[in-house]
C-alpha cells in the first residue's frame, strides 16, 4: 500500500473515533505542555539570574574586612566535623552547652585573629544553634578590630598584584536626604564610590556625567542619583541634573542621573542610591562604623583565584593578623546558574515522568483499539494486507496521536505562560521547548505505540476472522 | 487439458487438541479448472472450513502440495502467501466482512490500495465494479446502512475488484433470508457465465446446487458427488 494511502486510513481510523483519540492524546498534550511550560520556567530563571547579577562584572573581586557568615559557618562545620572524627569523649563537648566548647584560640588556629575573644568557636555559646546571628556578632567583633581597607590598600594592590585591571573603594551608608520635592529629611542609601564604580558595577548614565578622579581627590561635593531616587527627589530623572540635594546638612550638586536598573541580588540597589565621590563620604557622611570594601576587577576572567590569592597576601601584609572576605562574582553567577539549572533538570525530569504516564496510557488504548479492531485486521491480512504494513499503520496511529497532542499541548503551553506568570514565576517562552514538546510527544508514540502495533501484525488471519 | 486454478494433491493436516492430534485434512485431492463453479459441500466438523482456510491461502497445511494458478503454495513464506492472496483470490465471506468504519467505496477500493493503486485508479474501478452490481447509489454509505443483501454485493464487489483467478465464498447465503440469498446465488450464476472460477463452501445441498459441480467433504474425506 502506498505510505500517503496508509496514512489516510489511519486519519479516517482516528476521525471515525474522535473522543478516543482525544481522551488518548490527552497525557501527551499534559505532557508537552508540561516540558513547554518547564522550559519557559527554566529560562525565565537563568534571566532572572542574570539580571540579578548584571551589576557584576564577571571579573570583579569584593574585598571586606572580616569574615562573612557563611564562611564562619562554613569553619565552624569544618571543626564540628573534625571533632566528630576523633574518639568520643572530653574532644567533643555537648554543643549546646554553650560553656562546655573549649576557647576559641585552641580550635581556630593561628589563621584566626585572637582579638574579640577567637571569633566563633567560643563564640554565642549557642554553637551551631546560633548561626546567622553568630555570623553578623562575628563580623562586628571584627569590625572592632578597627581594621579599615584605604586608599593605600587600594594602591597597594594596584601596583603589587599583577592582571588587576582596577581597583577602587567603596562604602554605603544609610543617610538623611532632603531636597527637591521631599517634604521632610528622608533615609537614603548613600554610597561613596571612585570614578570606576560605573565601569565594575555595569551602570549607564542616563542624563549627565558621573563624577570623575579629581572630583573625589578634590572631596567635591557631587552627586549621582539612581534612577528611583531622583524620581523621587526631584519629580524626574530628566529634571534632577543641575538641582542641589542636601545630605547630612550638606549641599550637593547632582551632576547625574543613572539609567534604571531595576532589582540586583547583591551589594547596593543603584536605582535608590546617591552616589557621591568616596573621600567625600568619608569626610561628610561616614561614621567611624562604616566599613568600606574594596572592589578589585581582574584583567583576565581566568585570572581570578590567582588575583584574589595575591589580594590576601597584600591585605594580610598590610593588616597582620585581619581576616578578610573577598568573593568574586564570577563564581556568585556560577552557584545561582548552576542551582537554576539544577532546577530546570528537575522539572524537565518531571515533564519526562508526565511523558512516561501519558505513553503508557497511549499504549492500552492501543492494546484494547488492537483487541477491538482484530476483525478489521484479519479482514485487512485476508485481502492482502502485509504484517509490516498493519504495523505501520498502527503505529502512524499512535504517532498521529501523540502528534496531535504533542502540537495541542505546546499551544496549551504556550497559552498558559501568562497564567503562569501570575503566581509571580518568571517565564521565558523559548521555542526550542514547543520543538523539545514535539519531539518527545512523537518518541513517546512510537516508542509505546510500537509494542501493540507489532501484536496486531503478528495475528493470524484466521484466527482474527474467526473472533466475533 | 484445461488449465487449472486448483491443483491440490494429498494434502493432511491436523490439530493439537490437547493431548490428542486431531487430523481434519486427511489426503484431500482436488483440481479446479478455470471457469468452473464448484461447490463443497460438508456439515459443519467435516473439515469444510480448514479446507476453505488451505484454498484461500490462510493456513499452513502439514503435508501435500498446493498449486494455485501455477504457484507452489506449499513452497512460500508467509509474506508471498499475503501477496498471493491479495492478487488471486476474492474472499466473499458469511458475515461479509465489511469494515464499518470505511464506505462501502473505500471498502471495495481496500483490495487495489493494498496493491499499491492510487487512490483515484481504485476509486474509479471500485465505482465501476459497484454500478454493474447495481450498487451505484450506495457509494458513500456506511455497511451498517446497508441491507444484508446490499452488504454481499458490496462485499462481492470488493472480491472481484482485483480480478483474481479465484472467487472464494465461505457460506455466502448463510446470514441473508432465502430471497435475498437466491439472488446472491444467481449473481453467483452470472459471475459464472462472464468465466469466473468460483469455490464455493456451505452445508447447504439447495444452495450448493447452484453450482456447476459438487464435491463433498465428510470426515476429512472428499468424494466427487455422483448423482
Amino acid at each position: 500500500m502506498k505510505l500517503f494511502e496508509l496514512i489516510r486510513l489511519v486519519f479516517i481510523n482516528i476521525m471515525s473515533n474522535k473522543s478516543k483519540g482525544i481522551l488518548t492524546s490527552l497525557g501527551i498534550v499534559v505532557g508537552s505542555a508540561t516540558i513547554v511550560l518547564v522550559i519557559a520556567v527554566g529560562q525565565g530563571g537563568k534571566l532572572d539570574v542574570a539580571d540579578q547579577f548584571k551589576n557584576l562584572n564577571a571579573g570583579a573581586i569584593e574585598v571586606t574586612v572580616g569574615q562573612s557568615a557563611d564562611t564562619m559557618m562554613e569553619q565552624a562545620m569544618e571543626m564540628f566535623s573534625g571533632g566528630g572524627g576523633m574518639p568520643s569523649g572530653g574532644g567533643m563537648p555537648d554543643m549546646g552547652g554553650g560553656g562546655g566548647m573549649p576557647s576559641g584560640g585552641g580550635m581556630s588556629g593561628g589563621g584566626m585573629p585572637s582579638g574579640g575573644g577567637g571569633g566563633m568557636p567560643s563564640g554565642g555559646g549557642g554553637g551551631m544553634s546560633g548561626g546567622g546571628g553568630g555570623g553578623s556578632s562575628g563580623a562586628a567583633m571584627f569590625g572592632g578590630n578597627n581594621v579599615t581597607l584605604s586608599t593605600d590598600d587600594v594602591n597597594d594592590i594596584l601596583e603589587l598584584v599583577p592582571d588587576v585591571e582596577s581597583a577602587s573603594l567603596l562604602a554605603s551608608s544609610e543617610a538623611a536626604v532632603s531636597g527637591g520635592e521631599l517634604d521632610d529629611e528622608t533615609n537614603y542609601t548613600v554610597a561613596g564610590v571612585q570614578y570606576d564604580y560605573v565601569s565594575i558595577s555595569n551602570l549607564e548614565i542616563q542624563y549627565g556625567d558621573f563624577f570623575s578622579e579629581e572630583e573625589n581627590e578634590e572631596k567635591s561635593k557631587v552627586c549621582v542619583l539612581g534612577y528611583t531616587a531622583a524620581q523621587e527627589i526631584f519629580g524626574s530623572a530628566y529634571s534632577a541634573v543641575g538641582e542641589v540635594v542636601t545630605i547630612e546638612g550638606k549641599n550637593y550638586d547632582v551632576i547625574g542621573v543613572l539609567a534604571s536598573m531595576g532589582t540586583v541580588s547583591s551589594g547596593i540597589s543603584p536605582d535608590t542610591a546617591l552616589f557621591i565621590p568616596y573621600n567625600t563620604a568619608s569626610k561628610y557622611v561616614f561614621d567611624s562604623s562604616v566599613s568600606p570594601q574594596i572592589t578589585v576587577v581582574a584583567s583576565d576572567v581566568n585570572q581570578v583565584e590567582q588575583v584574589m590569592e595575591n589580594i590576601e597576601t597584600v591585605l594580610t601584609e598590610n593588616h597582620s593578623g585581619a581576616a578578610f572576605t573577598l568573593s568574586d562574582a564570577g563564581s556568585k553567577m556560577e552557584a545561582a546558574s548552576s542551582s537554576a539549572n539544577t532546577l530546570s533538570m528537575l522539572l524537565i525530569a518531571v515533564a519526562a515522568i508526565v511523558f512516561v504516564v501519558g505513553g503508557i496510557g497511549i499504549m492500552n488504548v492501543l492494546f484494547v483499539t488492537v483487541k477491538e479492531r482484530t476483525q478489521e485486521i484479519g479482514i485487512l491480512k485476508a485481502l492482502g494486507c502485509r504484517k509490516r504494513e498493519i504495523l505501520l499503520e498502527f503505529l502512524a496511529e499512535a504517532n498521529l496521536i501523540s502528534v496531535f497532542g504533542g502540537i495541542v499541548g505546546v499551544v496549551a503551553g504556550f497559552a498558559l505562560i501568562p497564567v503562569v506568570e501570575l503566581t509571580g514565576m518568571r517565564c521565558e517562552p523559548v521555542v526550542m521547548g514547543g520543538v523539545l514538546a514535539l519531539v518527545f510527544a512523537v518518541v513517546t508514540g512510537t516508542i509505546f505505540g510500537f509494542y501493540p502495533a507489532y501484536k496486531a501484525s503478528r495475528l493470524m488471519p484466521i484466527e482474527a476472522l474467526q473472533q466475533d | 487439458m484445461d488449465e487449472l486454478v486448483i491443483k491440490l494433491s494429498d494434502i493432511h493436516k491436523s490439530f493439537q487438541m490437547g493431548s490428542e492430534q486431531l487430523e481434519v485434512l486427511k489426503g484431500i485431492s482436488l483440481d479446479v479448472k478455470k471457469g468452473e463453479f464448484l461447490a463443497i459441500l460438508g456439515p459443519s466438523g467435516s473439515g469444510k472450513s480448514t479446507l476453505m482456510n488451505v484454498i484461500g491461502c490462510m493456513d499452513h497445511f502439514d503435508s501435500g502440495e498446493y498449486y494455485l494458478s501455477d504457484n507452489a503454495v506449499h513452497k512460500m513464506s508467509d509474506s508471498k502467501l499475503t501477496g498471493l492472496r491479495n492478487s488471486q483470490i476474492g474472499f466473499i465471506f458469511q458475515k461479509y466482512h465489511l469494515i464499518g468504519k470505511y464506505t462501502v467505496l473505500q471498502n471495495v477500493m481496500m483490495p487495489l490500495l493494498i496493491r499499491g493503486y492510487s487512490r483515484k485508479a481504485a476509486a474509479e474501478k471500485a465505482a465501476e465494479r459497484l454500478e454493474r452490481l447495481g450498487m451505484g447509489q450506495r457509494l458513500d454509505h456506511r455497511p451498517n446502512e446497508l441491507s444484508g443483501g446490499q452488504q454481499q454485493r458490496a462485499a462481492i464487489a470488493r472480491a472481484l475488484v482485483g480480478e483474481p483467478a479465484l472467487l472464494l465464498a465461505d457460506e455466502p447465503t448463510g446470514a441473508l433470508d432465502s430471497a435475498t440469498g437466491r439472488e446472491v446465488l444467481d449473481l453467483f450464476g452470472k459471475l459464472h457465465e462472464n468465466g469466473n472460477t468460483i469455490v464455493m463452501i456451505t452445508h447447504d445441498l439447495n444452495v450448493a446446487k447452484h453450482a456447476q459441480r459438487i464435491v463433498r467433504i465428510v470426515d476429512g474425506h472428499l468424494y466427487e458427488n455422483e448423482e
